[in-house]
């Protein structure tokens, strides 16, 4: 829908542009007036979003008509000057004509100076963007010990050249749009021509262009955007703040979806798997990556099943534990009041809080939380004879065990069917933990990630992406990439024959 | 009124929980573990008296809250016709239920054995709780209840203790024999008879019943293991003693270790071999109705100790070793064959084994296989190893005395 200026009265101009942004303060506009022919300009940007040094430049040699010797050209009227910096302008950056408010208010807020002239229906830009951003810094939250450092950081500019100067290829393709009709974010897909399957692209594209929201303030918008599954526990989407981990899902014919505002990076589609992946697997060596890939998901594992277990073998199945051990456990519960479901609720409750907590605390209270969490609580519910010993082991094991998982948000997952396996046991013990596990494979296996199995490669079982699941072969021994559905260009590495050092 | 599919799967749910009724759920602390049934027969009456030895948690090793300062143990008994009749009826006298998968140990007492113990095994298999590894021995000379309601040192639970005494003389020395009772129910319910480790109170019965009684170095009671007892068709015939009980358990193929003294040229008994391998092979056959039994030993050893002078370092004294030691094993099988034929109870399962190699020959025999077995001839060949001397060659300090 077409917004034109009304007028050609700079002062007019100005005065509907102050009116429509509600004289905010932040806007900053510098008149000019011609010496030699007495027009008046008009600069117009936003103060934080730009660079000083490049809107002097920019107004600079706009104005450099404007001088009392005869070298330039001779400017008489307004349209001359016009026409003069466009000119200019364009020598500068992306040069455009304006003529409309919407595109005006959009180059205003991406940083652009916008350029009136006297009597002139249309304006001018000159990207000038610039100003206080975060540097790139490391990943907080993806810590690797080996691998790079560098994590992605709130300007999607510097996100898409972090990952550029990963992949220096011309069919590393980027494609953008602007979603949020107030926000007016900007998003871009990227991924590597003729790597990427293109059934997936052309699904992202229309879930993308079907978004309709009024503002994306995070990746989290997205990722709810496209999920298939909104009522499913798990995530469907995995991301990342490494350009390292997004530059290897590219090269196996993933899409990356930034967000403009945020360091985390989407990726898509997703398997189960991924989130049990870190990138530093690929750079140690297969043989412990594979031990530490299992080690994952035995940590997994437990932190699904572990107070749940405990809970249907105390209650039910007494007879499955070494009569030792019953003896020792009977003897830790003596005097204990609380049923041993409820006792693991009190628990488990306990560390849900002292985890909230510690999140959102300052740092330098944080200690104290875990102080008081860890000592206080654990060792004095134990001597007050409130809960018994082998339950905080158990709960603490199932805690830590849940920071094993490399992906947070499958972490959280776990977490809430946690507690409602913890409640099936306590009322219909290991067999009722069966019949749930059932129920929960299989609707993992119905999930789909942008239409590509979840659960793959088990479920459908796909040979030849084994070696990049539970396992981690060798990388030459990893000549094909992932296969996903169709997918053209499947070669990762061309080994002369397989035969180390035959090359020569 | 039109109800959602949510609405519909939540109501499932809620009545999946209340149908459930918490079924078989029971709290550690409602449990009493039974580690240890003891069976006796009541004298003149087809009642069996039956104790339990429950665990007292709070007061075992582990305990986190103050001890109790009570035994680790605690002893009910009930009397009743049938075995589960005197499990519910213990209810009376029991804190909590009774939990009995970690039953460890049955003692039978002399007076059950005596009278027969075909009935006791009818529950254990029927039950889903009892367990068919439970250990079993027999009370010689005694009740059951009173060796169930010694306190033993080191070990804290008594049951155990006794299963370990059990398993450990079996292990290393190979007097007694180490049955559960899935064991004994095939054994009964096979041709020939079967051996019961048997275990008896030295000591005074009563003091040891006390904590007070283990505040000492030297417990004024203590279990032993002795001897094997011998059943007929669950009816116990005799005790088989020291040399015989190990020459019976030669037979069977179960000594896995054990310990034999033979002589020097001039000291008698004075050369100790520990056996550490021991295979034995049966061999039957009938000539003319008369079974004749093979028995071929194949043991290896090491000598462990010297208390006379021997030339070691010559192997033909190693040799004669060898054949001495050859020759104790050959009398203490032979004398345990003996024993089982004098009693007429096939306690080495010769009968399934003829059952197995020669069906048509067994037929003749079957109906009266006991008195078959007692006329039979035996063969008993050992060959036996010395394979090592230990870390010393020559007792050089022995020389010349």
């Amino acid at each position: 829908m077409m917004d034109p200026f009304n007028s050609t009265i700079l002062d007019d101009n100005l005065k509907e542009l102050q009116e429509r942004l509600g004289h905010s303060p932040d806007i900053v506009i510098r008149r000019i007036k011609s010496i030699t022919t007495q027009v008046e300009v008009a600069a117009v940007y936003i103060e934080g979003l730009i660079e000083k040094l490049r809107v002097n430049e920019f107004v600079e040699h706009a104005m450099s008509f404007d001088k009392l010797s005869e070298e330039h050209p001779v400017v008489k009227s307004a349209e001359d000057i016009f026409l003069y910096m466009k000119e200019v302008a364009r020598g500068i950056g992306e040069e455009q004509t304006l003529e409309d408010w919407d595109v005006l208010f959009e180059a205003l807020f991406s940083g652009d100076t916008i350029l009136w002239v006297n009597g002139i229906r249309e304006a001018i830009r000159g990207n000038t963007s610039g100003g206080e951003v975060r540097t790139v810094s490391d990943a907080t939250t993806q810590v690797a010990i080996r691998g790079s450092k560098e994590g992605f950081t709130e300007s999607i500019g510097t996100n898409i050249s972090l990952v550029r100067r990963k992949i220096k290829s011309p069919n590393l393709w980027v494609e953008s749009m602007k979603i949020g009709d107030v926000t007016q974010t900007n998003v871009s897909i990227m991924y590597i021509h003729g790597i990427v399957n293109d059934n997936t692209l052309q699904e992202l594209r229309t879930k993308l262009q079907s978004i309709d929201i009024d503002g994306i303030l995070e990746s989290g918008y997205i990722e709810q955007f496209l999920e298939d599954t909104p009522f499913s526990p798990f995530p469907t989407l995995y991301n990342t703040e490494r350009p390292d981990s997004v530059a290897g899902n590219l090269l196996e014919g993933r899409v990356a979806i930034f967000v403009d505002g945020t360091p985390f990076v989407l990726i898509a589609p997703t398997t189960f798997f991924m989130f049990l992946h870190a990138v530093e697997d690929y750079y140690q060596r297969y043989d412990i990556t594979t031990l530490i890939r299992l080690l994952r998901f035995i940590c997994l594992v437990i932190s699904l099943f572990g107070p749940a277990l405990f809970i249907a073998i105390l209650n039910f199945h007494q007879e499955m534990i070494p009569t030792a051990l019953l003896i020792n456990f009977a003897s830790q519960r003596e005097g204990v009041p609380f049923p041993a479901f409820i006792e693991a609720m009190l628990m488990e409750f306990t560390f849900e809080i002292i985890r909230e907590a510690g999140i959102r605390m300052p740092s330098p209270i944080g200690q104290t939380v875990s102080i008081i969490g860890g000592l206080v609580l654990g060792q004095a519910a134990v001597q007050a004879g409130i809960v018994s010993p082998a339950m905080v082991i158990v709960v603490s094991l199932t805690g830590i065990s849940s920071f094993a998982t490399p992906a947070f948000n499958m972490a959280l997952s776990i977490r809430i069917l946690r507690f409602i396996i913890m409640f099936i046991a306590a009322f219909m013990g290991l067999y009722g933990i069966t019949i749930f596990t059932f129920i929960l494979v299989a609707h993992m296996c119905s999930l789909k990630s942008l239409g590509f199995p979840y659960m793959s490669p088990f479920g459908p079982f796909i040979a030849e992406n084994q070696k990049d699941a539970i396992l981690r072969v060798p990388l030459k021994y990893m000549k094909t990439r992932p296969r996903l559905i169709s997918q053209k260009n499947n070669t990762r590495l061309k080994v002369n024959d397989g035969k180390p050092g035959s090359g020569k | 009124m039109k109800v959602g599919w949510m609405m519909r799967s939540f109501i499932c749910i809620c009545c999946l929980m209340l149908l459930t009724s918490c079924w078989n759920s029971r709290e550690l602390n409602n449990l009493g573990i039974v580690t240890g049934i003891g069976v006796d027969k009541v004298p003149n009456k087809e009642e069996y008296h039956v104790t339990f030895q429950i665990v007292n948690p709070s007061s075992t090793a582990t305990s986190a809250g103050a001890s109790t300062g009570q035994p680790t143990v605690t002893i009910y008994s009930s009397t009743d016709r049938t075995i589960f009749g005197a499990f519910r009826k213990t209810s009376k006298k029991a804190a909590r239920q009774m939990f009995f998968a970690h039953t460890q140990l049955l003692v039978l007492g002399e007076s059950t054995v005596k009278s027969g113990i075909d009935g006791i095994f009818d529950i254990f298999e029927r039950s889903h709780e009892l367990r068919l590894n439970t250990n079993v021995i027999v009370a010689r000379d005694t009740e059951a209840s009173s060796i169930l309601k010694l306190l033993l040192p080191v070990e804290s639970l008594p049951a155990i203790g006794i299963i370990k005494k059990s398993k450990n003389t079996a292990r290393i020395y190979g007097e007694s024999r180490d049955i559960n009772v899935f064991e004994l129910i095939n054994g009964i319910s096979g041709e020939g008879s079967v051996v019961i480790s048997g275990a008896r109170i030295l000591g005074d019965a009563e003091e040891g019943t006390k904590k007070s009684g283990m505040e000492q170095t030297k417990v004024k009671a203590l279990v032993t293991m002795s001897g094997l007892s011998v059943l007929k068709k669950g009816v116990l015939q005799g005790w088989l003693d020291g040399p015989l009980a190990r020459g019976a358990l030669w037979v069977q193929n179960e000594i896995n270790e054990t310990s034999i003294n033979v002589d020097s040229d001039e000291v008698k008994d004075s050369i100790a071999v520990n056996i550490n391998h021991s295979k034995t092979k049966i061999k039957i056959e009938l000539r003319n109705k008369v079974p004749v039994i093979h028995v071929n030993v194949v043991e290896e050893g090491t000598l462990s100790e010297a208390q006379s002078y021997i030339e070691l370092s010559n192997r033909e004294v190693i040799v004669q070793l060898e054949q001495q030691v050859a020759l104790k094993t050959k009398q203490e099988i032979t004398q345990a064959l003996q024993a089982a034929q004098t009693m007429k109870c096939d306690i080495f399962n010769f009968g399934n084994e003829l059952k197995r190699i020669n069906p048509k020959a067994w037929e003749t025999v079957k109906d009266n296989w006991e008195s078959v077995f007692a006329e039979a001839e035996v063969d008993v060949s050992v060959e036996a190893y010395i394979r090592s001397v230990g870390m010393r060659l020559e007792p050089k300090l022995l020389k010349g005395k």
